[in-house]
């Protein structure tokens, strides 16, 4: 077999970036191109159905899945800008098919396929430092699902200490979750709310400017709690820093 | 058994958030045990340690499939040496079982080391019931007992109380001055249960460990307390869960270097003890007779499910519960139930009723800190993920609990996310909805719409983009398939 | 010794548990472990072997796991004084009962102290010790009577553990569980054959020794770590609880 001389890779963009942070897709979409890499965007993609699968909704979450599954089946690579959703994709959907005569095998296909947006970077493309320029005092958060499903640590970090024009300042307590967690947010917003605050004032306690991170859910978790206490901090999506244009996509929401 | 308030977890858990005292001991301790973890692992490197994790868990996974031959070994053993072995199907019996061998006695003081096993029977209760006066000796569980409040860690049972409460205490039950000196309050419990060491016709204690070659119960600790219970008084009865049997005293080497270091990052506790039996003959001292208790009260459940089992895996060191970040928040009382955090969300929903105990397994944001500090490697997000799915999709009425509305939507989101021209649909009907209520991109906070109200309480939530990924793909990016240098 | 009760099982039958665990594991019959677990296939000739190779490793590796022993016995918090010399063991033991204005120690009776003028050089400062040991003139009450007033408890052990700072000690005839306990200090006198490396190292000695003698393990083992401590408020150490608050390692070889 002959090595293919380009890269092709579809995007599984996720929902929230779909909906409300359009410009973090435009991003990962410019960095991959930058690098080469021929993106597509197959339109059948949904969402992943982790908020069904984390609520006990199984079967539902089956439902949706398959549809996901299809929509790649054709991919070399499915490239995620998220830790959470590409979770779903690689780990959790073996678990869901796993002994189904018709999806456990497509399930585990696609699992050998994704990857989470900084992971592809560094794995498959081989970078190590994407000649990105981003001027800002950045900290990084490492999301759960990131860590601990996909065990992606090192590759965000390594790829941010490259960015001309960053100071990445350490996050004490890095690893600690924000109180995000999909539904939990919701369910439990006293708990989650007390998470947060931890959270915030670790990142404030850093002096940084701007934070990063390879998920926006927590962000949008964590934004939300620096915006509703008067707190003035960019968040960006890595894709958006490694892009090396601040505000970039600046059409903005609402 | 202990009285069940899972049911109460909601209301519970917004409580604790509001109790600033609680807040206060809980940030006192913060991540003081995990530091001390991360350093004793450090210092046998992280190769050993999961070299360690994978040869204990190898060996709970034999002795949990093999249980009935193990306990059968362990019982042959345990009465060889002298002791008898007493089987109890749930925690009346359990607790029948003890009241008959104290009234049997004339027993009327029982020491006890600490045992969350006891604390899941309510032991202490019963032994009252039939005129025994029993003393926590465990510094914690003697302050919890005279506080009449339960445990709110596995290791740890008086955490959430700061040194001034426990102070304030001493004085009031004891008599002695108050004091804001920890060594001090320490000396006055040893004087308070030296006598009642001495005075106690029975000794109790739990097990950290079983082992069936030998027939020998062991237990580690750290104050002395397990030591005298199991050594000063005519009578030690051992009670433990079922699921404590190890094959081999060889095995223990490696429970023992996991153990302590995922507890208290200590690399082994001040004491071990190793009970065969009571005192042989020649022996200058020791009880007169050794009873082991060996309790299912639900542990058959978790057994026989496969996704669950490996919850009896669990060595009780507490290690879930120090990292857990909902823990660290609510402590351990608003878990309703012996067993706190994220290991207790599974086993309480076992032991009492998973109905009952429905918003334990979603009190996880599944971050998966629990699993990664697991000295057991034990899943616990795929076991509260299991447990959710039981609550939502199970045919059986004893398990589901979810509500008409939550199916409802469930399956709406299932439908709208499965047809990409309804969700833009949606979508554009929600752009057009949020522009009177929102600002800076923001959705205003007095919007009162379910979830969104749950959100907005304490964060912003950003409103919709005004055009979606999706459209600036077919807009814009499309056509650019070819590369840019 | 008072004579046993004759208890029956209470609780439900053995085998009716046993029946109930079964059928958790989703079978009807006894399924015993095959191969056997492997620990448990082992016989005396294997065990014996395993000893050996242990002796012939402690014996190889001597003075390096001394020096290890010493470094974790005091990460534990043992007080520990090393010497070749049993005038100088002697001498510290006496040291220490006069530092705390001990007048009475308790002692095992272990073949440690028969090679230690210990009891002649105590009583010419006159600090008395009580020799733990039952016979017809010192019941049973008497000698714990006496555990409780000593200031000072001193024992051998059977054992040393180099991986974990560990004294070892099995309670036995001449060897009461309370003289390392009651005390407020505790001395622990460790010969360098008693040191072994590492727990593995134990529990297989401990193995060897329940077989060759009809399946006995002896009523009680203890490993002892350092002195008694706690952490129950506020996470804050707090050395002696129940047990001693002070603890003395005489390493002697």
């Amino acid at each position: 077999m002959t090595q293919p001389t380009q890269v092709h890779a579809s995007l599984f963009v996720t929902c929230i970036v779909d909906q409300l942070y359009p410009q973090v897709g435009v991003s990962v979409v410019n960095v991959l191109r930058r690098n080469g890499v021929i993106v597509d965007f197959p339109g059948e993609q949904t969402c992943c159905g982790q908020p069904l699968f984390n609520s006990g909704y199984t079967q539902l979450a089956r439902q949706l899945s398959r549809r996901v599954i299809d929509s790649f089946t054709l991919s070399d690579y499915v490239v995620v800008p998220s830790g959470s959703c590409a979770a779903m994709l690689k780990v959790f959907y073996r678990e869901l098919f796993s002994g189904d005569p018709d999806y456990g095998e497509k399930a585990e296909q696609l699992s050998e396929k994704v990857y989470e947006f900084s992971e592809f970077l560094v794995k498959v493309l081989g970078i190590s430092d994407t000649g990105s320029y981003f001027p800002a005092k950045a900290t990084y958060h490492s999301s759960c699902h990131l860590l601990r499903e996909m065990e992606v640590r090192q590759e965000p970090v390594n790829l941010l200490g490259q960015v001309d024009g960053l100071e990445l300042c350490p996050l004490p307590q890095a690893e600690t979750c924000c109180g995000f967690g999909g539904t939990f947010s919701v369910k439990y917003p006293h708990i989650s709310e007390g998470m947060m605050e931890d959270k915030i004032a670790n990142v404030l306690a850093t002096g940084a400017d701007t934070l990063v991170a390879c998920d926006m859910s927590c962000l949008i978790h964590i934004d939300g709690g620096l915006s509703r206490q008067g707190q003035s901090m960019n968040i960006r999506h890595i894709a958006e820093v490694l892009d090396g244009a601040e505000g970039s996509g600046g059409e903005g929401n609402g | 058994m202990a009285e069940v308030k899972t049911q109460d977890f909601v209301a519970a858990s917004g409580a604790a958030i509001e109790d600033a005292t609680l807040q206060r001991a809980l940030r006192q301790v913060g991540g003081g045990f995990n530091e001390a973890r991360l350093e004793a692992i450090e210092e046998v490197s992280w190769e050993a340690w999961e070299q360690w994790r994978e040869e204990a868990r190898r060996i709970k996974v034999h002795a949990l499939e093999h249980l009935d031959y193990y306990l059968e070994l362990l019982y042959e053993q345990v009465t060889k040496a002298g002791g008898q072995v007493h089987f109890a199907r749930d925690a009346a019996q359990a607790n029948a079982i003890v009241a008959e061998i104290a009234q049997a006695r004339g027993v009327k003081v029982a020491t006890k080391s600490k045992s969350m096993v006891s604390e899941e029977l309510d032991l202490n209760k019963t032994l009252e019931s039939v005129g025994v006066d029993v003393f926590e000796t465990d510094l914690g569980e003697y302050i919890i007992q005279l506080a009449e409040e339960t445990p709110s860690h596995l290791v740890a049972p008086a955490l959430h109380k700061t040194k001034e409460q426990v102070s304030e205490l001493f004085h009031e039950k004891l008599g002695v001055p108050l004091t804001d000196d920890i060594e001090e309050m320490a000396r006055v419990a040893r004087e308070a249960l030296r006598s009642r060491f001495l005075a106690a016709d029975l000794g109790i204690s739990g097990a950290n460990f079983l082992v069936a070659e030998t027939g020998t119960l062991v237990i580690i600790t750290n104050e002395g307390n397990g030591r005298l219970c199991t050594s000063a008084p005519k009578i030690h009865i051992g009670i433990t869960g079922m699921e404590k049997v190890i094959p081999s005293l060889q095995d223990l080497s490696i429970f023992l270097r996991l153990l302590p270091r995922s507890a208290t990052g200590q690399r082994l506790t001040s004491y071990v003890s190793m009970v065969t039996g009571p005192r042989r003959n020649e022996d200058e001292d020791g009880p007169e007779e050794f009873h082991l208790v060996l309790v299912d009260n639900g542990r058959s459940r978790l057994l026989a499910d496969p996704e669950l089992r490996e919850a009896l895996y669990c060595i009780r060191c507490g290690a879930c519960l120090n990292i857990c970040p909902v823990y660290g928040k609510i402590g351990g009382h608003a878990y309703g139930w012996v067993y706190p955090g994220p290991i207790g969300a599974i086993v309480s929903p076992a032991l009492v009723g998973l109905k009952d105990a429905k918003d334990l397994p979603h009190a996880s944001s599944l971050c998966g800190a629990c699993r990664e500090v697991c000295p057991i490697k034990i899943n616990i997000p795929r076991m509260l993920l299991h447990l959710r799915h039981r609550l939502a999709e199970s045919p059986s009425d004893a398990e589901n609990s979810s509500t008409l509305i939550e199916r409802q939507a469930a399956k709406g989101y299932t439908w709208l996310m499965s047809n990409p021209a309804a969700l833009s649909a949606a979508s554009k009907v929600g752009r057009m909805v949020q522009k009177p209520f929102s600002s800076e991109g923001k959705v205003a906070k007095k919007v009162s719409l379910p979830l969104v109200s749950q959100w907005t309480a304490a964060r912003d939530l950003p409103t919709l983009a005004r055009r979606s990924f999706r459209q600036i793909w077919a807009d814009e990016l499309e056509g650019e398939s070819e590369t840019r240098g | 010794m008072v004579e046993k009760q004759n208890v029956k099982s209470l609780g439900i039958p053995k085998n009716d548990f046993l029946a109930h665990v079964r059928r958790s594991l989703g079978r009807s019959d006894r399924l015993d472990p095959s191969p056997p677990y492997h620990r448990l296939a082992e016989d005396l000739a294997v065990l014996e072997e395993h000893a050996a190779e242990i002796r012939r490793r402690l014996e190889d590796k001597r003075s390096h796991l001394l020096d290890q022993f010493a470094e974790t016995a005091r990460l534990r918090s043992w007080n520990l004084f090393r010497t070749t010399n049993a005038e100088d063991a002697v001498g510290y033991a006496v040291e220490l009962a006069r530092n705390h204005s001990i007048s009475q120690i308790a002692r095992s009776d272990q073949s440690v102290f028969s090679e230690l003028p210990l009891d002649s050089a105590l009583q010419s400062s006159g600090i008395e010790c009580v020799t733990v040991l039952q016979d017809e003139a010192s019941s049973r009450e008497r000698l714990r009577s006496q555990i409780i007033e000593s200031g000072l408890g001193m024992t051998g052990a059977d054992y040393a553990v180099a991986e974990t700072g560990s004294v070892v000690v099995v309670p036995r005839r001449g060897l009461s569980r309370l003289v390392s306990l009651v005390p407020p200090v505790h001395l622990a006198i460790v010969r360098i054959e008693d040191l072994v490396e590492s727990l593995d190292d134990v529990f297989l000695l401990r193995r060897l020794e329940y077989y060759r003698n009809g399946e006995e393990m002896g009523s009680y083992l203890n490993f002892i770590t350092g002195p008694s401590r706690t952490a129950d408020i506020e996470m804050k150490l707090v050395v002696g609880v129940h047990g001693p608050k002070e603890v003395h390692l005489i390493l002697l070889g």
